[in-house]
C-alpha cells in the first residue's frame, strides 16, 4: 500500500466541502477578495466603492483615491500576507506537534519574535527595518525551543506545552513592557508591539514580508503530504520511508519563520494561527493539501475582518487588530480547552 | 489526594481526633519575620528618600512627622502614600494568593492567573469610562463584582462541572480569560483617552500615582481581609489535609471555601481598584514563603503579608531607577521577576488530564 492510500484511508471524506473542495475553496477566495475591496473603502474617511475601483485601475488624481492607494491598500495587502503567514504557520505547527492547542502564539513564538524585533529596533536606532525580520526569526526560534525544552518531561503533552508556552510568553511580554517603559514610544507604536496592529503600515512593510510568504508558503504546500504522513505517528511514518525527525524540524523551522515575518511587520497578533487552521479542519477535513490553503484563506478573512472592525467601530479611533482577534480568539481557546479535556 | 507543594503532615492514628500537628521551625519563622521587618524599614526609608528630588536619608525620619520644609512636604504628600500603598497592596495580593491556593487546593491558583485581577481592572476601567467622575468606595465595590465574576467563570470553565479541577487546566483557562479581559480593558482605554501612562497603569499596575485617598480607600478592606484571613488559618490547615480528612475532622469545608473566596475577592478587588493589576505577587510570594517557613497557614499567611509588602515596595523602588525622571509602574518589575517563576511552576505540574 502506498503512503497516499494509507493517508486517504485515515482521513476519510465526510462533509460536503470535502467532496467539492475546489468549489468551496473558490468561493472562500472570492469572499476574501470582495471583503478586501469593501475594506479599502472603510476608514476615517469613507470612500465610495466606485472611487476605490477607479483608484485601483489607475485614476489617482482624485484625493479619495490617493487615500485608498496610500493608506488603505498597504493595509489590505498586509492583512492578506499576515493572515496567510500566521494561519499556515499555525496549521503546520498543529500538524507537526500533533497538538490541537499548538499555534505560534501558544508556543511563545509571537511574543519571542516581538521581543527580539523590538530589542533590535531600540538597541540600534536607525537600523533598516528589513533587518527586523531575521531578528524576529531568531527570537521566535529561541522562544519555541525554550518552550519545547521546558515542557519536555518524558514526552511533551499538548496541555503542558500550552501552559509552558503561556508562561514563556508572559516572560517575553514582561520584557516587551520593560523595553516600552524604558524607551517611551508613542502610544500607537507601543500598541503595535503589545497587541499587534496594521495601523500606519506602508508599502515597505508589504515588501518586507512578501518574499517570506512567497517562498515559504509554496514550499510548505508542496510538503503538505509529508504532514499527512507525519500525522500517522512516528513509527508508521518512518515505515513509509519518511525521515521523521528531519522533516519535522524543517517544517517547524518554516512555520516559525512565517510567524516571525508576520510579527516583524504587524506586531504580536494573537489567535489567528490557532483559529484559522481549526476552521479549515472543520470544513475541509484533515488532509493538509486542502487544509493549509483553506487555513490561509480563513486567516485572510479573519485579519480583514479584525482590521476593518478596528477601523470601523469608532472612527477616527483605531482599535488594534490584535485586540479584536484576542477578544474573538480567547473564548475559542477556552472552548478548545474544555473540549480537549473530555 | 496529593498536594505537590509543601509538606502535608500525616496524622497518626491516635491523633486523628486532635488538632493535627503541623511542624514549623520556630526559629526559622522568627528569623524570617525579623529579616522581613528590617528589610521593610530599610525599604521605607530608601523609598522616601529617592525620587526626582533626592532627600538625604538623615532628614527622612524627621519628615515623617513634621511638614514644615519643602522636602518634608514632598515626603508627606507624595512619597509617603506611595510607600504605604505599596506595602498594603503587596500584603493584600500575597495573602489573597495564599488563600486562593488553599481554597482551590491548587498550587497554580493565584489572583493574576485566575483572571481575578484582570476582571477587577476591567470593571473599574469600564466604570471610569462610563462615569468619569467615579472614585472611591463605589469603584471598590464594582471591582469586587468584577473580581468575583471573573474568578467564578474561570472555575466553572476549567472544571466544566466535573469533580476536581486539574491545576494545569485551571491555569490555562484563567490565563486565557485574563488576556481576554486585558484586551477588552485596552479597547476601553483606547476609546477613553489614549494616553500611554494610563494604558500601562491599567495593564501592569503600580503605585506611582498613589495619593492618600487611595490609601484611605484600601485600608479598611485590607484590614478586614487580612484579619479574616489570619482568623481562618486553622480551617485552612485542615483543608490542606484533603476534603475527606477535613470533613472527618468536623470541618464545614464548603463554608471554609466560601469565606476564603470572599476574602480573596475583597483583598484583590480593593488592591486592584487602587493600584491596578500588579502582576504575579499572589503567585510567587506564597511559594517562596512556603519554602522558608513550611505550609502551616498560621505562620504562612502573616509572613506572606510581609513578603508581599517587601516585593511591591522594592519593585516600586527599582522602578524609579529604570528611567529616572519618568515614573514606571512597579508592575513592570514584578512581571519581570514573576514570569520566570511562573515558568518554573508551570513546568513542575503533573499533567493528568488527557
Amino acid at each position: 500500500m502506498t503512503s497516499t492510500a494509507i493517508v486517504a484511508q485515515r482521513v476519510r471524506s465526510t462533509t460536503l466541502a470535502q467532496r467539492h473542495p475546489r468549489l468551496l475553496m473558490g468561493s472562500l477566495g472570492v469572499l476574501a477578495v470582495l471583503l478586501s475591496f469593501y475594506s479599502l473603502s472603510v476608514g476615517a474617511t469613507d470612500v465610495s466603492m466606485a472611487d476605490v475601483l477607479k483608484a485601483i485601475v489607475g485614476d489617482t488624481t482624485d484625493q479619495a483615491a490617493q487615500i485608498v492607494v496610500q493608506f488603505q491598500l498597504p493595509r489590505v495587502l498586509l492583512a492578506w500576507l499576515v493572515g496567510i503567514a500566521l494561519a499556515i504557520s499555525g496549521g503546520v505547527m498543529q500538524g507537526v506537534i500533533r497538538n490541537p492547542l499548538a499555534a505560534p502564539d501558544v508556543v511563545g513564538v509571537t511574543k519571542g519574535a516581538g521581543f527580539a524585533g523590538m530589542l533590535l529596533l531600540l538597541a540600534i536606532p536607525g537600523i533598516p527595518v528589513a533587518a527586523v525580520v531575521p531578528a524576529a526569526f531568531v527570537g521566535g526560534l529561541v522562544a519555541a525551543a525554550l518552550v519545547y525544552l521546558l515542557a519536555y518531561r518524558r514526552g511533551a503533552t499538548p496541555i503542558r506545552i500550552a501552559l509552558v508556552g503561556i508562561a514563556v510568553s508572559a516572560a517575553f511580554e514582561a520584557g516587551i513592557r520593560f523595553l516600552l517603559v524604558r524607551n517611551p514610544l508613542d502610544v500607537s507604536a507601543a500598541l503595535i508591539w503589545l497587541t499587534g496592529s496594521l495601523f500606519g503600515r506602508s508599502m515597505s512593510s508589504v515588501l518586507e514580508i512578501l518574499p517570506w510568504v512567497a517562498v515559504l508558503v509554496p514550499l510548505i504546500i508542496v510538503w503538505a503530504r509529508k504532514l499527512d504522513v507525519l500525522g500517522l505517528g512516528d513509527d508508521l511514518a518512518a515505515g513509509l520511508g519518511e525521515p521523521v525527525e528531519r522533516t519535522r524540524r524543517t517544517l517547524l523551522l518554516f512555520a516559525v519563520a512565517l510567524a516571525a515575518a508576520a510579527v516583524a511587520v504587524s506586531g504580536t497578533i494573537g489567535f489567528i494561527g490557532l483559529i484559522a487552521p481549526h476552521m479549515a479542519r472543520r470544513v475541509f477535513g484533515g488532509r493538509h493539501l486542502a487544509l493549509l490553503p483553506a487555513a490561509g484563506l480563513f486567516g485572510v478573512l479573519l485579519m480583514l475582518f479584525a482590521d476593518m472592525l478596528g477601523r470601523g467601530i469608532a472612527p477616527p479611533l483605531e482599535i488594534p487588530a490584535g485586540l479584536i482577534t484576542a477578544v474573538v480568539g480567547g473564548p475559542y481557546f477556552l472552548y478548545l480547552l474544555v473540549k480537549t479535556g473530555r | 489526594m496529593t498536594l505537590s507543594v509543601g509538606t502535608v503532615p500525616q496524622p497518626t492514628e491516635d491523633a486523628t481526633h486532635k488538632r493535627p500537628k503541623i511542624v514549623t521551625n520556630k526559629q526559622r519563622v522568627t528569623w524570617a519575620t525579623l529579616v522581613l521587618l528590617v528589610v521593610i524599614v530599610a525599604g521605607v526609608l530608601w523609598g522616601l528618600s529617592i525620587g526626582s528630588q533626592h532627600i538625604p536619608l538623615s532628614r527622612v525620619p524627621g519628615a515623617i512627622f513634621r511638614a514644615d520644609q519643602p522636602d518634608q512636604m514632598i515626603i508627606q504628600s507624595i512619597r509617603m502614600p506611595r510607600v504605604v500603598l505599596a506595602l498594603c497592596v503587596g500584603a493584600a495580593l500575597a495573602v489573597a494568593g495564599a488563600l486562593m491556593q488553599a481554597v482551590a487546593a491548587n498550587p497554580l491558583a493565584a489572583p493574576e492567573i485566575m483572571g481575578v485581577n484582570a476582571g477587577a481592572a476591567f470593571v473599574v476601567v469600564l466604570a471610569i469610562t462610563v462615569v468619569p467622575s467615579l472614585s472611591g468606595a463605589p469603584t471598590i465595590l464594582l471591582s469586587f463584582g468584577g473580581a468575583a465574576a471573573a474568578g467564578v467563570s474561570v472555575m466553572l470553565l476549567a472544571g466544566s462541572g466535573r469533580g476536581r479541577v486539574s491545576p494545569v487546566r485551571l491555569a490555562l483557562a484563567g490565563v486565557t480569560a485574563s488576556s481576554l479581559l486585558i484586551s477588552l480593558t485596552q479597547v476601553l482605554i483606547i476609546f477613553d483617552e489614549n494616553s500611554a501612562d494610563s494604558v500601562l497603569f491599567w495593564l501592569v499596575g503600580g503605585v506611582n500615582f498613589a495619593g492618600w485617598p487611595d490609601v484611605r480607600n484600601l485600608l479598611p478592606w485590607m484590614i478586614v481581609g487580612l484579619a479574616g484571613a489570619f482568623a481562618m488559618a486553622r480551617p485552612l490547615n485542615l483543608l490542606a489535609l484533603g476534603d475527606d480528612m477535613a470533613r472527618g475532622l468536623g470541618q464545614n469545608i464548603e463554608r471554609t471555601r466560601l469565606f476564603g473566596s470572599a476574602l480573596v475577592i475583597m483583598l484583590c478587588g480593593a488592591a486592584v481598584s487602587v493600584a491596578g493589576p500588579v502582576a504575579f505577587i499572589g503567585l510567587i510570594v506564597p511559594h517562596i514563603m512556603r519554602r522558608v517557613v513550611g505550609s502551616s497557614y498560621t505562620v504562612l499567611l502573616p509572613l506572606c503579608a510581609l513578603g508581599g509588602a517587601v516585593l511591591v515596595l522594592y519593585a516600586d523602588i527599582v522602578s524609579r531607577y529604570v528611567k529616572p525622571p519618568y515614573e514606571v509602574p512597579a508592575g513592570v518589575i514584578t512581571a519581570l521577576i514573576g514570569a520566570p517563576i511562573f515558568v518554573y511552576l508551570a513546568r513542575r505540574q503533573k499533567v493528568t488530564a488527557s
